[in-house]
Order: C-alpha cells, then structure tokens, then sequence
C-alpha cells in the first residue's frame, strides 16, 4: 500500500479530529480535501456522527434544563402548598413553627426573644353561618392584607386555621409589640367589604413575650391563653399573657367537659329578673337569666360559661335547656300572674336565630305548655344582628308570625341605627346600661339618651333601659319620660317562687 | 450562475423527455435546511399533482445539513430517488441522508448513471 504525505497529513488531522471529540468538543469539523477519497470519506462520515452527537448532546442538555426547571417549579409548589395557607397566601401553622424555632435558637445565641402576637376573629362563626363560607373566606382574605400591612418586613403573619391568625415578631421591644397588637386591633375593627355589603367584626389579640430558653410551642399556648383571656374580657380587645392566664384556661376547659352533663344532670336553673313600668312601679315582664349550680365551684353566671357553650357547640343545647325550661315556668305561672300581659323574656344566642328550625321548636313547647305566644319575648343582642344574616332574619320573621315578641338587646354598643332597627321584626328595644352609667352626673349624657328613647319611641319600638342601679339614675329617666326599666335597683334576679311572691306582694322599687 | 450568487442553492431542475424530474446540485455546495426547502418546494411545484421519479445529482456534494436531511425526509412529488453520486464521500454523505431520515419513498444511492435511470423507470411502470 502506498503511503502518500497528503495521506499522512489527513490521517494525523484525523487522529486530532478524533481525539478532540474525545475530549468533549463536539463542534470540531474537519474539511475533507478535494481528493474526496476514502480518507475524505470517513473524515465525511466522523463529521457527520460528530453532527449527530452534538445535535443530541443539545437536545438532551436541553430537556434536562427544561426538567430539571419544571422540578424545581414543583418543588416551589409543593414547598407553598407545605408551608402556605392557600387561601390567605400567608405562612401555615407549619412555617411559623420553623420561624419561631429559628427565632428561639437565635434567642438561645443570645439574641432577644420572639414574641407572638395570637389573633382569633369575634363572631367570625356568626358571619360564616350566615352569609356563608364564601363570604367568610373574603373576610379572611381581607384579614390576611390588613394583618401583612401593619407588621415589618421581619415578622411573619400566619394563619393557623380557621378565624384564628398568628403574627411573629423576633427580636422586638414590649412597646413595639404592642404597638403592632393595637394597629392590628384596629385595622380589623374596620369594616369588611363582602360583595354589596358591609360587615362588622373584630379581634380577641393574646400577646406573649417569649423568655430564653422557652419551647416555641409554649410560647404559642401562652399567647393562645392571652388570647382567650382577651376575649373573656369581652372581645375586641388585647390582652399581655401573664401566667395566672393558665388557671382560667383550664377553668374553662373544665366548663367546656362539665356543661354538657351539668345540662343532663339538672345542674341548670333559672332566675329571673323584673322589668317594670316606672311609672306604676309594676312589673311588666322578667328576664330569664340562666346558671349554673355547679356541685363544687357554687352557683356560676352566664358570663362564666356562654361564651364556652358557643365556642364547643353545647350552645344550642343550652338555648333550648332555657326555652323550655322558661316556657315550662310561665306554663306553671299562667293563673298566678297578676296582669294578663305578663311576659318572659329570653336570650337567644345568634347560633341559635339562625337555627332554622327555632321558630317551630318554640310554636311546639308554647302549644306543650299552653303558653298564649306573646307572653314570651325573645331577646337578641344588637352584635347578633349585625352580620345581616338572612337566615335569621328569616327565623325572626317566623317567630314574630307566631305571635313571639323579639326585642333587641344592649342597644347602643353595636353600630346600628334607628332606621336599621325600623326594619327588622321587632318591637322592644333595650338600651345597653352603659349609656345610663354616668347619667346622673353629665348633663349632656341625659339630653343622649333623651334623644335615644324618643327615636325609639317615634319609630313605634317599646324602649327599656337597662343597668339602672341607683336612685339617681331612676329619677334622670323617669324625668326623660322613660316608661320601662330594668336593674338590681329595681330588682334583683330571683328564684321564680321569690318572683310570684313580689309580684304578688306589692310594686317594685320605683319610689324609696 | 445560481452557485456564484447562492452557494447552497440548486443548480438546474427539469423534467427530461421520459418523465423524470432531474435536480442537480452544484459542484461542493453545502445543502442547508433552507436550500433543502427551497429546492425541494420547486420539485413539487415543477411536478404540479403529478408524482415523478426523480434523479438527483450530488456529487461533489460538501455537506448535507441536519436539518435538510429532516426536509428530505418529507412526503413530495417524488415517487422513488435515485442519488447520483461518485466518490466514496457522496456515497457517505447519501447514505446518512438515508439512514437518518425516515424516506417517503424508495431511494437509493448510484454511482452509475445508467443504473440509477434504471432504477427510476421502474418507477414509470
């Protein structure tokens, strides 16, 4: 075989050739020579494998890229659904136990420790029940921009579930703790846009300042104590954890595991309180009020176990407990009563208005009982009616057809009007006691409420003034014109025996 | 001259006497995907709805783009191809265009002429 020098040279340039793609460069070419034999050839051939290999070299770099792209947009996505509340976009109980973690190992470096700042919506249920979840979820989301807008680019805003959001803030001052509890307080006192209409709620805040060495979990029961306490203090409200909180903690714990035997038990019992006409001194009607014997702590208030029965459902159990129990007593009262007009009234909770069944359940014990329906009066609070809960409306209307008289009550500590009032199916209203409280000493509060009962009394509503307490107070209403009151001034709450008596006996305390 | 303006562009495309289209590249052009196209949307303009046997003259041919070896591997006017090469570097670069491009019709590599016009008519039935 003859061996040529442009042969020689091709074959090295080949050898070149091959050891270049050998090395990973997969655009080195090699031009044939115009000979176009066999050696141009093969180099044709390796440039073209070459071509091929290149070609899927960049095809498969290409849909690595674009895996390995689509992966870690899963990952992002899978790491959002683990650690973000969908609804809110805001960090889920999960995110804030990592941050707080972080922000109590800091602490534990030496770094000042974190504080919690827990936030539960009030009547956030009550809303949710009667304009649905939809709207709810709009208050929530509502919620979630309201809560971001107040706290630094530091804190991370959580919710933990439900109406219930969390607010971390490392390394902050008691002041500026605060300071962020007090915006938030405010902010979600605002009013809610949920489609045509406006609604009202507010937040209980529990505020808790983390110590050194302090588990995150403890730190976020202790602010969910703070929180509770917050609303036992009558909601809309903050309160700074402090550790005596746990004692009335597990106090209602223990409420919330005792009511429902203590309603089986018989361990319920009425009082009842007179309203009276102040200007014969008699009385008109008695509020039912419910306790509690209970067999070791004595005889508990409503205050004490409500708002426990309406945050674990024993609520309505409790309602009916009461309807049938006050029907049941004006039943057993009907021939002793002294004016034929004599009424009960009751409270009802706004779980229970929106009870769709309510209206026929107390059509059913009225008929038990041989009760005439407009001897009871149900009573629900101004904040009950407030969320503009169809439903309820509903039910007030079926009651008020039976012949039921609704009245509002604590008129004067929600937002609504006159002309709101005008519209429901109502026919009494009872004035809150704090707008009587400072009566007899400011003027201006007496032409107040002057003007208050004479609106009532323009848009047709029968007005009771409630809390009246003192002589004083009896002679600044009985002045405006007042017609009906109620008050440990007038009347304490009775067993009914005690009541038939000083019904029977002579009128209540209207003069000294 | 077509090569002198365009050197990736085809050099002459007739159909001759029997009914054979005939497209003949220039001599060491580098076919790309776009010469490819072009010269493979004349085949199917010059041949209107009529499929045609087909002789395309390669040899010299520099290269064959990847890319105008995907255009090769279209449907066409082609009913069968016979490329006609010469050296063994024609034989190369066909048999790639062959083996990488799933053909559409019969297509077969010549370095004779005569051979490959055979091959054609068998086509023309």
């Amino acid at each position: 075989m003859s061996e040529s020098p442009i042969d020689d040279r091709r074959l090295d340039q080949l050898v070149d050739l091959i050891v270049q793609l050998a090395a990973g460069n997969l655009e080195a070419r090699l031009e044939p020579s115009p000979a176009r034999d066999s050696v141009d050839a093969v180099i044709t051939g390796i440039n073209l494998l070459a071509d091929e290999l290149d070609t899927m070299y960049r095809t498969l770099e290409h849909r690595v890229a674009e895996r390995t792209a689509q992966l870690d947009q899963a990952k992002r996505e899978l790491e959002r659904l683990a650690l973000y509340d969908p609804l809110t976009g805001l960090a889920n109980r999960t995110l804030l136990g990592d941050r707080m973690g972080q922000a109590t190992a800091r602490a534990e470096r030496g770094a000042c420790p974190p504080c919690v700042v827990l936030l539960d919506l009030d009547e956030f249920k009550t809303i949710n029940d009667g304009l649905g979840h939809t709207a709810g979820d709009l208050i929530l989301v509502q919620v979630a921009r309201r809560l971001s807008d107040v706290v630094r680019d530091t804190d991370t805003v959580a919710r933990l579930g439900g109406d219930e959001f969390a607010i971390l803030l490392p390394e902050t001052s008691e002041d500026q703790a605060l300071r962020i509890a007090q915006r938030a307080l405010v902010q979600l006192q605002e009013p809610f846009d949920v489609g045509d209409r406006t609604v009202c709620t507010g937040a209980s805040i529990g505020v808790c300042f983390g110590t050194r060495g302090q588990p995150a979990d403890l730190l976020l029961r202790d602010a969910d104590t703070a929180m509770y306490a917050a609303k036992a203090a009558g909601k809309a409200t903050v309160q700074l954890f402090r550790p005596e909180m746990h004692h009335a903690a597990r106090a209602r714990l223990q409420v919330a595991s005792e009511l429902g035997a203590a309603i089986d038990e018989g361990q319920l019992c009425l009082e009842y309180q007179p309203i009276v006409d102040l200007r014969s001194g008699s009385a008109i009607a008695a509020e039912a009020l419910v306790r509690w014997q209970h067999p070791t702590r004595g005889l508990l208030h409503p205050a004490e176990f409500i708002a426990v029965a309406e945050d674990n459902g024993h609520i309505a159990e409790l309602g009916h407990w009461v309807l049938r129990e006050a029907i049941g007593q004006l039943g057993r009262w009907q021939a002793d009563l002294p004016a034929a007009g004599f009424q009960v009234h009751v409270n009802l909770s706004p779980v229970e208005v929106r009870w769709p069944g309510l209206a026929d359940f107390v059509a059913e014990v009225l008929r038990e009982h041989d009760v005439p329906a407009p001897r009871l009066v149900l009573e629900i609070s101004e904040t009950g009616l407030m969320t503009g809960d169809i439903s309820g409306l509903e039910t007030l209307i079926a009651l008020r057809d039976l012949g039921v008289g609704i009245a509002i009550d604590d008129f004067g500590t929600g937002y609504s009007s006159i002309s709101y009032l005008r519209r429901l199916p109502i026919d009494t209203v009872k004035v809150d006691q704090s707008l009587i409280a400072d009566i007899a000493a400011d003027g201006a509060q007496v032409r107040f409420v002057g003007a208050i009962l004479h609106l009532i009394e323009a848009a047709g509503l029968r007005a009771v003034v409630e809390g009246i307490e003192s002589l004083n107070q009896l002679d600044r209403l009985a002045g405006l014109g007042c017609q009906y009151g109620q008050g440990y001034f007038l009347g304490r709450p009775v067993r009914p025996k005690e009541l038939a008596r000083s019904l029977a006996g002579s009128a209540f305390r209207v003069r000294p | 001259m077509p090569v002198e303006s365009d050197p990736s562009a085809y050099e002459s495309l007739t159909i001759d006497d029997e009914g054979i289209i005939r497209l003949v590249w220039p001599n060491g052009v580098r076919i790309t995907g776009q010469s490819a196209r072009s010269a493979f949307d004349a085949v199917n303009r010059l041949s209107a709805d009529t499929r045609r046997p087909m002789l395309v003259d390669m040899a010299t041919t520099q290269s064959v783009a990847r890319d105008a070896r995907a255009v090769f591997g279209e449907p066409s006017a082609a009913s069968r191809i016979a490329l006609l090469g010469r050296s063994p570097v024609d034989r190369v670069i066909a048999n790639f265009t062959l083996g990488v491009s799933q053909v559409p019709c019969p297509t077969r590599f010549f370095t004779d002429r005569e051979k490959a016009l055979a091959f054609l008519r068998e086509g023309l039935g």
